[in-house]
C-alpha cells in the first residue's frame, strides 16, 4: 500500500471512530478528487473498505470498473452510476443472459454515461448481449470486441446500432465478413478507429465500403486480411488518416503503395511488417508522397533495401520517429545513411538484421541522439564499442534490447548503466553476463524490465544487487538462470517489491523455502515455475495465500506439487485465469476441488495428469464447465469423455486443444 | 441445263452425288447441289458488281435482253455437241472445249437471272412464291433467281474452290456450307462471282459498298439483314414436309423419319467446319433500324460481329419485351435467353439490402449501400429468402407464338441480300482437295475452271426443284 493509501487509510479509520468527524464532513466531490488521485486500484479499495463516506464518494464517483466474475456484476453496475469505462474482457463466464440481467439491473440510465466497452475474449457474448449493452449505452464510443472468435456478422450488425461508435476492435472476430463490416460503417459513420485484424473474410469490397462511409477514420489495422490493391485505392481517399497497419497483407504490393502514396498527407504511421510483394521500390513511392510520415515498420518484408528508398528516408528527416528492419540484411553504409537522414528518430528495430557492426551502430547513433528505443535483437555481431557509442549519445535511452549479443560483457554494460539513467527496459537474454553486470545494472533505478534468461553465470549476488537499487522493478525474467537459490529470491523480494510477472522456469535449486519468500510479492500476476522439481503443495500454498493478485501460474512438470498445492491454489487464488498443470502429481479429488473452486480460471493445461482418472476429468470438467474458454488436454481423453461434456464445453465458447505429446519426464 | 448433259460430264464419281441429289426425290439433298457451282465460282476471279437492288425497267430490259441472247448461243453450242457427240466420240478436245464454253455460258446466264430476278422480287407477293410447287420444273427458273438471290454481288474470292462435290461427306460438308452461310442472314451480298467472259459485267458492276460507308478497304465487309429476316424463328426447314427447325443438326434428326437414306452416318454427321474461312474478309452486320447506332447510317456506327448479336440487339432494342418472368412478374425481356438466364437467379438474389432490393452479387449491393445513405445490407437471417415455391413455376413460360413461317420468309428473300457464306468456300475448301486426290474429276475440274461444278451437276433441274421453304429453312437457322 502506497504512503497517501495509508494516510487516508488512517484518517478513515479515525474518522469512523470519532464519530462524524475527520473525513466524513468532507463532501463527496472532495472525496472523489482524494479517490481520483490515488493511483493503486489496492490503496482506494483500502479506503472503501475503511470508510463509508469514501466508499459512498466512490460510487458516485467511479469512472471504470473491470469486473473478473460474472456473479457481482449486476450489483456493481447498479453501485457505481457514473461509470464510462468497463471492462469484461476478465469476466468469467459471462454470457447473453447474465450480460442482459446485469444491464437491467442496472436500470434505466444506469448505464447511460458509459463510453467504452471491453469484451476482449468474452467469448460467451453474442449479438442478444450486445443488443442490450448497446440499447442501454447511448452514449457508447469504444468497443472491444477482439478475440471473440464466434463473433461473426450478427455480432457486429449489433453493435451498428451504436450509432456514436469512434472505436472498434475486431481483432481475430473469425466470422466477420464484408456484411457484418458495412452493417457497422453504416451503422457508425463517426468511427475513427477500426481494427480488423485476422478477420480473414474481409474483402476489398468491404474495405471499399469502409473508405467510403467513415471518413473520419483516423486508424485502421487491415493485418492479415486477404485484401488487395484495391483496398488500399480505397483507404487512400481517407482524408484524415493517420495511422495503417497492413501487417502480413500478402495481395499487397508496390503498386498498391503507389495506390496509397496518391492519398492525403494525414498518414503518419504505416506498417507493412511482412507483406511478401512490398518492395523497397513500392515504399519508396509510399514515402514521396507522405512527406509527414513518422512511423515506418517494414520488418521482415524487405530483402534488398536499394539506394532510392535511402533517399526518400532521407526526405523524411524532419518527421520520421520511428523505423524498424527487421529481418533486413543491412550494411555499415545504410546505418550511417539512415543516421544521416533520419535523425529526429526516437525508436530504430534492427532486431534479426543480418550484418549489423560496431561501425554502423556507431555511424547511426552519432546523429541520432534522440534514440530511446533500441533493438538489437540477435545481432550478434556487435561489441561492447556500440555499447560504448549508444551510451555516449544517447543519453535518452530507455529502452535496450540486446537479446542474443553474445559478444557484449559487463564493461559495455557499465557505460550503458553510468550514461543512461532513464533506462527502464533492458534484454539481455542469452548473453551470458554476469553478476558483475548486474552490479553496474542495479545503478539504473528507474529499471522496470529486466530480462536475464539463459544467463546461467548470475546468482544470488546478482540478484541482490538487482535488488538493492531497482524497487520499480516490474517483470523479471529469470529463465533457466539455474545457479539462483532460495537465497536470491529472498534478496530479491526484499527490495523490488513491484514486480509482477516473474519467470523462474528451470531454476532448479529453488525449493518452497523460496516460493515462501515470493509469497510476499502481493502484486504478482504472472508467475513461471516449470520444472521446479523441489518444489512441493507446501511452497504453492505460501505462494497462494501470499500472491493475492496471481493470474497465470506456470507449474509444468513441477513434479512434487500435489493435491495440496491445488487445494491451497483453489482456497486462495481467486484471481488466478490460467494455469498450467500439465505433470503435476494430482489426483481427480484434487484437480475437482481447483475447477469447481476458482471462478475466474478460464484456461487450464494439463496434460499427463497420470493420477486423475477419466471420471476425474469428467466431473471436474463439468464442474467448471460454463468458465473454461481454453484447454489442453492429452488426444486419448477426446473419445473416453463423454460427448455430451464436450459439446457442452464448446457450445460455452470452450477450445480444446487436443494434444499428442508422450510422456517423458525431464530434470533440467 | 439437259440432264443428259450432265450425266456426261458427271461420271463416274459424280454418281454418289446425283443418287443423292438430282435423281433423289427428296429435295432437301438435291437442292444442295446447284449450289455448289455457285460457290466454286467464287473461288475463280472477276469482280463483277451487279447492283440489284434498284428497279429499273431500262435495266431489266436489258437483262432479259442479254438473257435471252445467252441462252440462244447455249443453246446452239448444245445442239452442235448433240449433233456431234455420236460421230465424234472420241474427240475429247473438242467436247471439252464446248463443255467449257457452255459452262462458262450457263454461269454468265444464272447470275444474270438471278440478278434481275432479285431486284424483281420486292414486289413479289409471298403466297404466290411460296404457293409454286415445289417439285421441279424447267419453268421456276424465275425461282431459282430470286431463291438465289442471296448470292450476287461479286468481290474477290480465292481461287481454291473450283471443285464439285462428289462424296456424301462432302455433300454434308456443303450441305452445312449452305445453311451456315444462308443462316448467317446471308441477304446483302457483295460478294458475288460472275465469268470474267460475261460481257455484261460491265453494266452490272456497280459499287461493292452499298452502305455508302467510307469503309478503309478490306477492313471488313458489312451486311445488313432486314426486320423480318431478323425475326423469323427458324432457319432450317425440311424439304419435303416443310417443318422448321432452329438449328441444323435438329433438322437431320427429323429427315431420318423421311427415308433410311437420311440415316446414314454421313446423312446424320455434322457437317465438319472448314479451314478456309479464313481467307474471307471479316464480316460485320449493321441493324436495319434507322437512327439507332448499331445502323450503317449512324454518325458514329458501331458494326454487329455475328448474325446472332444482331438478332439480341434488334430484339433487345427495337422490339417489345414480350417475356415477363414468372416468379418477379416485374422483369421483361425481349430475348427468350435473357429470360431464362434472369430466371435461373430471380428470387435467388442472397445480397439484400434493407431497403428490400436483393442483389446477385456481394460488389452489386455494396455498391447500392454506398449510393444511399442510411441503406444497409441485411443480413440473411434478418429478412426472410423469396420463397423457393416460385421456382416450380419456372420452365412454365413459353415462348409466344412463332410467326407464321410461310410469310415472312420468301418476304424477306426478296427485299435483301444475302451473304455468300453459305455458298462459300467454307464447306468446300477441304472436300475439294479430296476430289483432286482421287483424280476422277482431274480433267474435268480444272479444264472446266471455275464453272465447271456448275455444269457438273444438274443444274436447271434442281434449281427448279428448289422449294421456297428450303431458303427461308436455311435462313432461319442464324436465329439459334
Amino acid at each position: 500500500m502506497s504512503r497517501e493509501g495509508q494516510k487516508l487509510d488512517y484518517a478513515a479509520a479515525g474518522g469512523n471512530g470519532a464519530g462524524g468527524v475527520g473525513i466524513g464532513v468532507l463532501s463527496l466531490d472532495l472525496l472523489g478528487q482524494v479517490l481520483d488521485r490515488l493511483r493503486e486500484p489496492r490503496d482506494r479499495k483500502a479506503c472503501r473498505l475503511v470508510s463509508r463516506a469514501f466508499e459512498r464518494a466512490e460510487a458516485t464517483h467511479r469512472r471504470a470498473l473491470r469486473v473478473l466474475r460474472r456473479e457481482p456484476l449486476p450489483r456493481l453496475l447498479r453501485a457505481f452510476p457514473s461509470l464510462e469505462r468497463l471492462d469484461l474482457s476478465a469476466c468469467a463466464s459471462l454470457d447473453d443472459a447474465s450480460l442482459s440481467a446485469a444491464i437491467a439491473a442496472a436500470g434505466a440510465g444506469g448505464l447511460a454515461g458509459l463510453r467504452r466497452v471491453c469484451l476482449a475474449r468474452a467469448s460467451g457474448v453474442g449479438w442478444r448481449g450486445l443488443e442490450a449493452l448497446v440499447a442501454a449505452c447511448p452514449r457508447l464510443e469504444a468497443v472491444d470486441l477482439s478475440h471473440c472468435v464466434g463473433a461473426g456478422d450478427r455480432e457486429v450488425a449489433a453493435l451498428a446500432a451504436a450509432a456514436g461508435l469512434r472505436e472498434l476492435r475486431l481483432d481475430k472476430c473469425l466470422a466477420v465478413t464484408d456484411m457484418g463490416l458495412a452493417k457497422v460503417v453504416v451503422g457508425c459513420p463517426r468511427l475513427e478507429k477500426l481494427s480488423v485484424k485476422w478477420c480473414r473474410e474481409i474483402s476489398d469490397i468491404g474495405i471499399d465500403l469502409l473508405a467510403k462511409k467513415c471518413p473520419e477514420l483516423r486508424s485502421l489495422n487491415i493485418s492479415y486480411l486477404k485484401v488487395g490493391n484495391g483496398s488500399l485505392r480505397s483507404i487512400s481517399t481517407l482524408e484524415k488518416l493517420e495511422e495503417l497497419a497492413m501487417v502480413g497483407c500478402s495481395c499487397i504490393d508496390d503498386e498498391g503503395l503507389e495506390l496509397l502514396s496518391k492519398g492525403s498527407d494525414s498518414l503518419q504511421s504505416v506498417d507493412v511488417s511482412r507483406c511478401d510483394h512490398v518492395t523497397y521500390q513500392g515504399l519508396a513511392s509510399l514515402i514521396d508522397g507522405r512527406k509527414f510520415l513518422q512511423k515506418l515498420h517494414v520488418a521482415d518484408c524487405l530483402h534488398e533495401i536499394g539506394q532510392r528508398f535511402v533517399s526518400k528516408l532521407a526526405t523524411l528527416k524532419e518527421t520520421l520517429t520511428a523505423l524498424k528492419l527487421d529481418g533486413l540484411e543491412v550494411s555499415d553504409s545504410l546505418l550511417q545513411a539512415i543516421g544521416e537522414g533520419c535523425n529526429k528518430l526516437v525508436e530504430i528495430g534492427l532486431s534479426k538484421c543480418s550484418g549489423v557492426t560496431d561501425e554502423g551502430i556507431s555511424s547511426l547513433v552519432a546523429r541520432c541522439t534522440d534514440l530511446r528505443t533500441i533493438d538489437l535483437t540477435c545481432c550478434n555481431l556487435i561489441t561492447n564499442n556500440a555499447l560504448d557509442s549508444i551510451a555516449d549519445n544517447c543519453k535518452m535511452l530507455e529502452c535496450l534490447r540486446l537479446e542474443s549479443c553474445s559478444l557484449i560483457n559487463e564493461k559495455g554494460l557499465e557505460r550503458i548503466a553510468n550514461c543512461s539513467p532513464n533506462l527502464k527496459e533492458i534484454d539481455l537474454t542469452d548473453c551470458g553476463v554476469n553478476d558483475a553486470a548486474l552490479q553496474h545494472l542495479a545503478k539504473c533505478s528507474e529499471l522496470r524490465t529486466l530480462k536475464l534468461g539463459l544467463c546461467s553465470s548470475i546468482s544470488d549476488k546478482g540478484i541482490a544487487f538487482i535488488s538493492s537499487n531497482c524497487g520499480k522493478l516490474v517483470e523479471l525474467d529469470l529463465y533457466r538462470c539455474n545457479s539462483i537459490t532460495d537465497d536470491g529470491l529472498a534478496a530479491l523480494v526484499n527490495g523490488c517489491k513491484k514486480i509482477k510477472l516473474l519467470n523462474l522456469c528451470y531454476c532448479n535449486k529453488i525449493t518452497d523455502s523460496g516460493l515462501g519468500h515470493l509469497g510476499s510479492l502481493e502484486e504478482l500476476t504472472n508467475l513461471e515455475l516449470r520444472c521446479l522439481v523441489r518444489i512441493t503443495g507446501i511452497g504453492i500454498s505460501s505462494i497462494a495465500t501470499g500472491c493475492k493478485s496471481l493470474i497465470e501460474l506456470d507449474l509444468k512438470r513441477c513434479y512434487s506439487v500435489d493435491d495440496a498445492g491445488l487445494g491451497a491454489l483453489a482456497r486462495n487464488a481467486f484471481n488466478l485465469r490460467q494455469l498450467t498443470i500439465s505433470y503435476c502429481q494430482v489426483t481427480g479429488l484434487g484437480l475437482c476441488h481447483l475447477l469447481s473452486s476458482l471462478r475466474c480460471l478460464q484456461d487450464i493445461k494439463m496434460v499427463h495428469l497420470s493420477w486423475v482418472s477419466i471420471e476425474g476429468f469428467e466431473i471436474a470438467l463439468r464442474a467448471a464447465c460454463g468458465r473454461l474458454k481454453k484447454l489442453k488436454m492429452l488426444n486419448g481423453l477426446k473419445t473416453v469423455l463423454s460427448p455430451e461434456l464436450l459439446q457442452m464445453l464448446h457450445a460455452c465458447g470452450c477450445r480444446i486443444r487436443w494434444v499428442d505429446k508422450p510422456l517423458v519426464y525431464k530434470d533440467c | 441445263m439437259d440432264r443428259g448433259q450432265n450425266h456426261i460430264h458427271g461420271q463416274s464419281a459424280a454418281n454418289l452425288c446425283y443418287q443423292f441429289g438430282s435423281d433423289n426425290p427428296l429435295l432437301g439433298m438435291g437442292i444442295q447441289q446447284p449450289f455448289v457451282p455457285f460457290t466454286s465460282p467464287f473461288g475463280a476471279s472477276s469482280s463483277t458488281n451487279i447492283p440489284h437492288m434498284d428497279w429499273n425497267p431500262a435495266t431489266m430490259l436489258d437483262n432479259l435482253t442479254f438473257i435471252e441472247d445467252k441462252i440462244r448461243q447455249v443453246k446452239d453450242v448444245i445442239r452442235t455437241m448433240v449433233d456431234n457427240g455420236g460421230q465424234l466420240p472420241c474427240r475429247q478436245g473438242d467436247l471439252t472445249q464446248q463443255q467449257q464454253v457452255v459452262n462458262a455460258d450457263l454461269t454468265c446466264l444464272i447470275v444474270q437471272l438471278i440478278s434481275t430476278a432479285g431486284s424483281l422480287l420486292p414486289s413479289l407477293k409471298n403466297s404466290s412464291f411460296l404457293s409454286h410447287p415445289p417439285a421441279g420444273h424447267m419453268d421456276t427458273v424465275n425461282h431459282v433467281g430470286s431463291s438465289s438471290s442471296f448470292i450476287p454481288n461479286v468481290t474477290t474470292i480465292s481461287e481454291e474452290n473450283k471443285e464439285d462435290m462428289c462424296s456424301p461427306e462432302d455433300y454434308e460438308e456443303l450441305f452445312k456450307g449452305f445453311t451456315d452461310g444462308a443462316m448467317e442472314g446471308g441477304i446483302e451480298i457483295d460478294n458475288v462471282f460472275v465469268e470474267e467472259q460475261d460481257a455484261k459485267d460491265g453494266d452490272e458492276g456497280g459499287d461493292a459498298s452499298m452502305d455508302g460507308e467510307n469503309l478503309p478497304p478490306g477492313s471488313y465487309e458489312l451486311l445488313q439483314l432486314e426486320k423480318d429476316e431478323i425475326l423469323a424463328p427458324h432457319t432450317h426447314f425440311c424439304s419435303i414436309c416443310g417443318k422448321g427447325f432452329k438449328r441444323d443438326a435438329n433438322l437431320r434428326m427429323h429427315m431420318r423419319g423421311h427415308g433410311d437414306e437420311y440415316k446414314s452416318p454421313a446423312a446424320l454427321a455434322k457437317p465438319p467446319r472448314d479451314a478456309s474461312a479464313e481467307h474471307e474478309l471479316v464480316k460485320r452486320y449493321s441493324c436495319p433500324f434507322v437512327g439507332c447506332k448499331r445502323n450503317k447510317l449512324h454518325k458514329n456506327f458501331q458494326p454487329l460481329k455475328t448474325i446472332l448479336c444482331v438478332k439480341n440487339h434488334y430484339k433487345r432494342s427495337h422490339c417489345e419485351k414480350s417475356y415477363t418472368c414468372s416468379r418477379c412478374h416485374t422483369k421483361k425481356f425481349s430475348v427468350m435467353a435473357d429470360l431464362k438466364t434472369h430466371e435461373k437467379h430471380c428470387g435467388r438474389d442472397k445480397w439484400l439490402c434493407s431497403c428490400g432490393t436483393s442483389f446477385s452479387r456481394k460488389d452489386k449491393l455494396f455498391a447500392h449501400v454506398a449510393l444511399f445513405q442510411g441503406h444497409t445490407p441485411a443480413l440473411p437471417a434478418d429478412e426472410p429468402k423469396n420463397s423457393s415455391d416460385q421456382i416450380s413455376r419456372v420452365g412454365s413460360h413459353q415462348e409466344p407464338a412463332k410467326f407464321p413461317s410461310s410469310m415472312s420468309s420468301s418476304f424477306m428473300w426478296g427485299t435483301s441480300s444475302s451473304d455468300d457464306r453459305g455458298l462459300d468456300i467454307k464447306g468446300l475448301a477441304g472436300c475439294s482437295e479430296d476430289i483432286l486426290s482421287t483424280g476422277n474429276f482431274g480433267s474435268f475440274n480444272f479444264s472446266f475452271g471455275p464453272a465447271d461444278g456448275f455444269t457438273g451437276e444438274p443444274s436447271g433441274s434442281t434449281f427448279s426443284v428448289l422449294p421456297p421453304e428450303h431458303f427461308q429453312s436455311a435462313q432461319k437457322k442464324g436465329k439459334n
